[in-house]
């Protein structure tokens, strides 16, 4: 039970930090949180679609399809900033559905495959419709409209605590063990009344909505957007990156990861930001340490500690029986 | 004039390429059942290789492509000894991120070590064409789809005829049971994997002739081999040359006959992968139970 309390508190009071720094932080540890809380919300994304067995190659996709629509809806319809975000989650909540609709069936490999296919497929439609999108060239958002940097963060921070909250909550309910439930095998899963197409629609749209945002978000930031930045690998990777640093189908791992990938950047752009493709580098490196040799991530590795700390005496006996072979 | 005999001679020079590309991809994939998302970065490799060895000492692509493909085939097995291995019974997404994490790596080390610049490989032969009527033969594609073709062959008759070929495709088929007759199946998945390797270099080196190498250049060129694959199902080689030549003249049909249509048939790929996904689950030719 400790532990528990002790991260409700923990999460309590990050949230609270979060939502603060837009006030009273300085400008660059703003900047710093905006992009945390942006990483936070699609790695929290991507770890709900992880959870239900749907691995995503294709998350630049739904933050790109978020750009786009909240690019649009500012430059030809002049809507102001909060509805364009809504606008710009519909738009990913749409491409969900589509998405979850069209894979039907798909697991696991062919899943992934479908994802990268359909991330790459509208980036090739954002570079080919040019009066929509500005095409190869990329368009500025109308100045005009600009909320100011504070609304900007704030809703960023907003965003993670909400879904962050979210992601909780699900936890939380019955909806978790029906995941986890089709996540090991989709077909018994069936047989326990879970209707997997329904779950599968229903968490590919919170989940692209929930990433529509981010990207939704960050063009208010940024202010330019063409394909090459609204659908680059990098956000897939870093969607992946943060989970499975952190824990993987765990509530926790994401934010934790999160953190680490943060900083991680943050000391590899400090120290060798000036080597092309350093920061990259560093990052598949973790990755494919964590793959191979940490594959619970932080959490894991946490969870063990506390495990051992709360039966001290007769600790690891897992140990013991195989020395004695 | 019309169009149709270049269109025609572009699609199969293309989809001679596209065959060992796919080819080499699928290999390792349909022993292994795990998607090497590195496979493109294998060609990249290849096509540096060919690049230096052309720019630094004047060798021909072609006179060095055994030596290019040796190295490429002990570089795949080093690779999966060393990572792929760990990885054969974990479950499908630790064995995709893997792939995804190494792929990342090579690529990045190739833009700090050679820069983003994109260069290409100019030995006489990829300068000059040949012209019959209307049409137009760069000497480049047409020896690219030559080599291509012969390594093919090559590929097959030694996937029919030879010990190992066989065995490897007895482990395709079913790894227990190929386990019962005595085979090496993790043997096989190393050589398999190996192989793969080589044939991407290979691949590297024949388009590094053709289109410009940039470290940037594999990931492109994986996707299309995941989309023959897809059309093709597993398992299939007579299945992976159709996907082959259907990609090949869908993209360069896209890029003759539609407007605008060379940037379009980028997502041709992406469209087929889709398409397919969506009617045939398992591929053209392949059968519902792999």
């Amino acid at each position: 039970m400790r532990p528990e309390l002790f991260l409700r508190w923990a999460g309590f009071v990050l949230a609270i930090a979060v939502l603060a720094v837009p006030f009273i932080g300085s400008p660059s540890l703003a900047d710093l949180t905006f992009r945390t809380c942006t990483l936070a919300i699609i790695a929290i994304s991507w770890n709900m679609m992880a959870g239900a067995g749907l691995i995503s190659l294709g998350h630049s996709g739904f933050w790109g399809v978020g750009s786009y629509v909240a690019i649009l809806c500012a430059n030809h319809f002049g809507i102001p900033f909060l509805p364009s975000l809504v606008f710009g989650m519909l738009g990913g909540a749409v491409i969900g559905a589509g998405l979850a609709l069209i894979t039907g069936r798909l697991r696991g490999i062919y899943f992934a495959v479908a994802t990268l296919a359909m991330s790459e497929g509208l980036r090739v439609i954002a570079v080919m419709l040019p009066d929509l999108t500005g095409g190869a060239q990329g368009a500025y958002l109308n100045s005009a409209l600009f909320p100011g940097a504070l609304a900007v963060n704030i809703a960023a921070s907003f965003g993670a605590v909400v879904t962050a909250c979210l992601s909780w909550y699900i936890g939380r309910t019955r909806y978790h063990y029906a995941f986890r439930a089709m996540r090991a095998n989709e077909r018994a899963s069936q047989m326990l009344g879970i209707h997997p197409m329904l779950y599968r629609v229903s968490i590919v749209i919170v989940s692209g909505a929930m990433a529509s945002y981010a990207g939704a978000v960050s063009v208010w930031y940024g202010g330019y957007l063409d394909p090459g930045v609204a659908f680059n690998l990098h956000i897939t990777l870093m969607a992946q990156i943060a989970p499975i640093l952190g824990g993987i189908y765990t509530l926790t791992g994401p934010i934790l990861g999160t953190l680490a990938a943060a900083g991680l950047g943050e000391v590899t752009r400090q120290w060798l930001g000036h080597v092309e493709g350093v920061s990259l580098l560093v990052f598949g490196v973790t990755l494919a340490i964590c793959v191979l040799y940490l594959p619970k991530g932080i959490q894991g590795g946490v969870d063990r500690l506390f495990r051992s700390v709360a039966k001290a005496p007769p600790a690891d006996d897992s140990t013991p029986t195989r020395t004695t072979r | 004039m019309s169009l149709l005999p270049q269109f025609l001679i572009d699609s199969i020079l293309l989809g001679g390429l596209y065959t060992l590309m796919a080819i080499g991809f699928a290999l390792a994939f349909g022993v292994t059942r795990i998607i090497n998302f590195a496979h493109g970065e294998f060609i990249m490799l290849g096509a540096y290789a060919a690049f230096w060895l052309f720019t630094g000492w004047g060798l021909d692509p072609l006179a060095v492509m055994p030596a290019v493909i040796v190295l490429g085939f002990a570089c795949g097995w080093l690779l999966f000894k060393a990572f792929i291995e760990r990885v054969l019974t974990a479950p499908n997404i630790n064995q995709i991120l893997l792939t995804f994490a190494i792929g990342l790596v090579i690529q990045h080390i190739a833009v700090i070590l050679w820069s983003g610049n994109s260069r290409s490989t100019t030995p006489e032969y990829a300068l000059k064409a040949l012209t019959i009527g209307d049409a137009f033969i760069p000497y480049g594609r047409l020896i690219g789809c030559g080599v291509a073709v012969l390594l093919v062959a090559m590929l097959i008759a030694w996937l029919k005829w030879a010990e190992d070929g066989r065995a490897v495709r007895a482990v395709a088929q079913n790894s227990d049971a190929a386990t019962l007759m005595g085979i090496n199946v993790k043997g096989i998945y190393a050589l398999s994997f190996a192989l793969s390797s080589a044939l991407g270099v290979a691949t590297g080196v024949v388009v590094s002739f053709i289109i410009t190498v940039t470290p940037f250049m594999g990931f492109p060129m994986l996707v299309k081999a995941v989309a023959i694959v897809i059309v093709a199902g597993m398992g299939s080689i007579v299945g992976m040359v159709v996907g082959a030549f259907v990609l090949a003249f869908a993209e360069t049909g896209f890029a003759y006959y539609v407007a605008e249509g060379s940037g379009w048939a980028e997502g041709v790929a992406f469209v087929l992968i889709t398409a397919i996904l969506i009617i045939r689950p398992y591929g053209l030719f392949g059968d519902a139970e792999a």
